[in-house]
């Protein structure tokens, strides 16, 4: 097919805004899947995207579409991961478009997200088609939409287009929209080919896959190639497409989006965002916008039954193969013995890593306090970096730690504001800017530490504001700050996977409060049991578990002692599942647990 | 088997011999009960009886007799008078007369003059009658089937013909049972003057039509309820002139169970009928639970097949810590010390014990407190694999 009847395009949204459906009409309305083979949100095909809702891997897909003016156009619809972790993702995803349909819930109106997608897009020179959708709901505002549209978008109204994924209204609209309103394939008379790598997935026989827009150029089997990031060379294998199921082609040309199997088998060689030239003929500059993906949190996560490290190492390295953007190395632990350091993206990226290790792999693991990477100025002038609490150096020997920050852009009701500040103020924020949304709604301009919004800040902002705040954020500069090391004590030793740096000031309410929880997780005790919280040796809070009431079965007549011995070792039994420090059974989920706002 | 064993031979004369015997046949099934038991048929009875004969036939007691012998079941008094002579011949034939005490629990609505004249005459010293409750609605609860008339009737005709001791067993907190109703039945209890009253914490046994109830969710277990009831037994059980001698047991002075009291103290004892367990010539072991498998394996010259395990002095070292803490009086640890050559003197567990108010020390014994008494299956399950 010639270039200029293809099309790339990408749908970006807030999340829940429905765009997984809308995704699936587009599929259904061009016969790209039988609608009987259609499952609800066909593109996420992952049990716990389905669930959640949301996004994690992109899913491309090539639809073939015969359009009013008579041609058929291919078009590539990538659909892109859509929470604020896997920004990156979404960037690149973008980058290998030339458009975006823009949707907003015609009930919920413009959120965070939509901003920051749309920001997104316009940054990546996309062209973007706003698409209000949900029209069919009884609380759709379509009035309000339109006009947050202009105010805060600059987005003429008119542009854009009533749509209903769930009735199919306006499906046709966009797809003429598509056509017509974005541009053929950018940069596709550059001399040299260029493939841009906006994903890639592991298959266990044919190794590494990249997900590619071509650019220029083409690309086929038996071709020698460049990884332009580090240089390195491989020999093509296999080309395809997506329909959504990967389809083998003879090669792709310029417009297209396909996959590229090369002789790779370690996914980490290929990189998201690194551009794939010709060896032979490379180009002499990549495609812009290629980054490294660093981990921002770190958490340990250890196997409960010691017996399962193996399989907890070996469930790692199978998810890391397809998600680049987790990393893990072996450490231990005095409380939980032998685990690993793992890094994630941000908190809802450590969530579902460990839901999947848990449910794919079935392996019961605990994860302890996340944390972020600070940087340690120490007194003789050397700087490092600290992930892990444990290895904040002793206090003596620091100078100044710096902590990460973000830039927030907070979307609040105007009856919310007061209680919001309180909170950003609570989290050791400062707000910098406050603009107008719209007459109900403002946005916030925040820089706030990012370990204060790590566990429950969203939660937080959510409840506040009755489900209507949202928020997006960036990576800002790292800050001095006034940090210690806080331990928690079990029964008067030291459960190391709970330590963490908090703000020294916030130091005692934290500790208490982390006493308390963890007193209340842990199931009462036949002894009573101390939870301390420590800094430096000084204890700064206490709680007690609760011991236990009562616990006494009767019956134990006509001398079946072995019957009651069977019973004892059974309750017994119930404590092995837990992770025992000391002589204290403590459940699995606490460490989770402790960090969860209820 | 003891001439083989000149040692254990030695110890199993210091230690008193009881006997149990297992009558598995019930009128109804209980709602409750997790025992072994049937529906009664002259077929199955007259089998029973012979499988009791060629049971003793296998034990071989040496020269031993026996000191205390408890009938449970089941429904021992289901029995006709005339079987119940049948089978306590043969056990006494081959075992000679209980020396201390023998107890046959009834249900009241199987107690009948004859059958209790049949049992005085045979020598049984202790009759122990499941009543559960004096509440009509709770009775129902149970799924019992006998009435508040009926207990009264049976209990009278029990104190008429004459036993030296007459126990009552009474369930608590069964689903809606208010505490003021579990005092109302204790009182009541009281009032009929038995000496010795054994009350049981309402269990959910597996394969129970409450184990069901508790799993549909139709009911469900409170324990800080289970702990307000139990205090107000212990309150109601002094304010009667009754003391605990054991987490369930009650009684007036010199009326303890002593079969059950030799149990927990670790002594021996010989388990007859099915699902009957024994701890006797360095095993335990216990019947198959089923009345056809426990006929056959007797045909085949076996018993006590399940749960079989070779006795340590460890092994009943713990057991003897965790049945006799169960009881008021606790544990000497002296004189278990010297009975299984084990220092017991620098026990952490014991003296945490102690520190926490769940123990007490009176002279070489360790006693749980009220407060420790119940966490009782806590302690046993902390004392549990810490010696065998």
């Amino acid at each position: 097919m010639e270039t200029v009847n293809k099309r790339n395009f990408s749908i970006i949204a807030h999340v829940d805004h429905g765009k997984t459906t809308l995704s699936d009409r587009l599929l259904e309305h061009t016969n790209t899947v039988a609608q009987r083979v259609l499952e609800a949100q066909h593109l996420d095909s992952m049990d716990l995207e389905r669930e959640r809702g949301i996004t994690i891997k992109s899913h491309p897909v090539t639809l073939v579409y015969p359009a009013k003016d008579g041609k058929t156009y291919q078009l590539n619809l990538a659909d892109t991961p859509g929470h604020v972790d896997f920004s990156y993702e979404v960037s690149r995803s973008l980058a290998a478009c030339e458009g975006a349909l823009l949707l907003i819930d015609a009930a919920q109106g413009v959120e965070a997200q939509t901003v920051a997608n749309a920001h997104l897009a316009e940054e990546q020179g996309l062209t973007i088609i706003p698409v209000i959708n949900k029209i069919d709901l009884p609380s759709a505002n379509l009035e309000l939409c339109l006009q947050q549209l202009e105010d805060l978008l600059a987005i003429p109204a008119e542009d854009a287009i009533l749509a209903s994924g769930k009735t199919g209204i306006g499906i046709e609209d966009i797809l003429e929209a598509v056509v017509t309103r974005i541009p053929p394939p950018r940069w596709s008379d550059y001399q040299a080919t260029r493939c841009l790598v906006f994903d890639s997935v592991y298959d266990a026989y044919r190794g590494a896959i990249a997900f590619v827009r071509v650019f220029s150029g083409s690309i086929k089997p038996k071709d020698q190639v460049l990884m332009m990031s580090d240089h390195t060379r491989a020999e093509v294998k296999e080309v395809g497409v997506f329909t959504p199921a990967q389809k083998k082609v003879d090669s792709l040309e310029a417009g297209d989006v396909g996959y590229l199997v090369c002789n790779i088998k370690n996914p980490a060689d290929i990189k998201v965002g690194d551009t794939i030239t010709q060896n032979a003929n490379p180009a002499e500059e990549m495609l812009p916008g290629y980054k490294e993906v660093r981990p921002m949190v770190f958490s340990g996560i250890y196997p409960v039954e010691t017996n399962d490290f193996e399989k907890l190492k070996s469930s790692m390295g199978k998810l890391q193969l397809n998600d680049a953007a987790f990393s893990f190395q072996a450490e231990s632990s005095v409380a939980l013995g032998f685990g690993f350091r793992c890094g994630f993206l941000g908190l809802l990226h450590m969530e579902i890593i460990q839901e999947r290790i848990r449910r794919e792999y079935g392996v019961d693991i605990i994860s302890t306090y996340p944390s972020v990477v600070y940087k340690v100025r120490k007194q003789n002038g050397d700087e490092i970096e600290v992930d892990n609490p444990i290895n904040l150096p002793d206090p003596s020997h620091i100078e100044t730690i710096f902590e990460p920050t973000i830039v927030a852009h907070i979307h609040v009701p105007n009856d919310c504001v007061g209680d919001i500040l309180a909170l950003v103020m609570e989290k050791r924020g400062s707000c910098e800017r406050t603009d107008t949304l719209d007459g109900t709604r403002l946005i916030l301009e925040c820089i706030l530490p990012l370990n204060e919004i790590l566990v429950d800040f969203n939660d937080r902002l959510k409840s506040i504001t009755r489900g209507y705040g949202s928020m997006e954020y960036e990576l800002g500069e790292y800050r001095p700050a006034k940090l210690v090391k806080m331990d928690i004590l079990v029964n008067g030793e030291p459960v190391d996977a709970f330590s963490s740096i908090v703000h020294a000031e916030k130091a005692h309410t934290k500790g208490g409060e982390l006493c308390t929880k963890l007193a209340d997780i842990i199931p009462p005790h036949l002894f009573k049991i101390a939870v301390q919280a420590a800094i430096g040796g000084k204890i700064v809070a206490r709680d007690n578990v609760r011991t236990m009431r009562k616990d006494v079965t009767a019956k134990c007549y006509g001398g079946d002692i072995s019957r009651k011995r069977k019973l004892l070792d059974k309750q017994k039994e119930g404590k092995r599942k837990m992770k025992n420090i000391g002589n204290v059974s403590i459940p699995p989920d606490a460490f989770i647990k402790v960090l969860k706002n209820d | 088997m003891s001439k083989s064993k000149p040692k254990q031979a030695s110890s199993e004369q210091e230690t008193p011999l009881g006997l149990y015997l297992h009558v598995p046949f019930c009128s109804t099934s209980c709602d409750f009960c997790g025992f072994y038991q049937i529906q009664s048929d002259r077929k199955g009875i007259l089998s029973y009886i012979d499988g009791v004969k060629r049971e003793l036939e296998l034990v071989d007691a040496g020269n031993r007799k026996l000191d205390t012998m408890f009938w449970g079941g089941g429904t021992p008094g289901l029995l006709p008078a005339a079987d119940m002579l049948k089978v306590g011949a043969a056990i006494t034939d081959e075992l000679g007369m209980p020396s201390q005490e023998w107890t046959v629990e009834m249900a009241p609505s199987s107690v009948k003059r004859d059958k209790l004249e049949a049992l005085k005459e045979a020598g049984v010293t202790r009759i122990s009658m499941g009543i559960q409750s004096l509440n009509e609605r709770l009775l129902d609860a149970l799924g019992r089937q006998h009435s508040l008339k009926q207990i009264h009737k049976a209990y009278d005709l029990i104190r008429e013909v004459g036993f030296h001791s007459v126990n009552v067993d009474l369930i608590f907190a069964i689903p809606t049972q208010t505490e003021e109703e579990w005092r109302a039945d204790v009182r009541g209890a009281l009032a009929l003057e038995p000496d010795h009253l054994s009350t049981y914490c309402l269990t959910f046994e597996e394969d129970t039509a409450l184990f069901i109830k508790l799993q549909q969710g139709k009911v469900s277990i409170d324990p800080d309820r289970e702990a307000r009831f139990y205090t107000a037994m212990w309150e109601e059980a002094q304010r009667g002139g009754f003391e605990q001698y054991e987490i369930s047991n009650y009684a007036r002075p010199g009326h303890a169970c002593l079969h059950n009291v030799n149990t927990w103290k670790m002594a021996q004892w010989i388990g007859v009928g099915p699902s009957a367990s024994s701890q006797w010539a360095g095993t335990r072991h216990t019947n198959t639970p089923d009345l056809k498998d426990w006929l056959a394996g007797l045909e085949r010259g076996e018993r006590g097949l399940v749960d079989r395990v070779v006795l340590n002095d460890g092994l009943l070292l713990e057991d003897s810590l965790i049945f006799g803490l169960r009881m008021n009086e606790g544990v000497d640890l002296a004189q278990l010390g010297q009975r299984f050559g084990r220092d017991l003197t620098q026990i952490a567990l014991f003296d945490q014990l102690v520190e926490e108010g769940q123990a007490e020390r009176v002279g070489p014994s360790l006693r749980l407190t009220p407060k420790g008494r119940m966490v009782a299956d806590a302690v046993g399950e902390a004392l549990l694999g810490s010696f065998g």
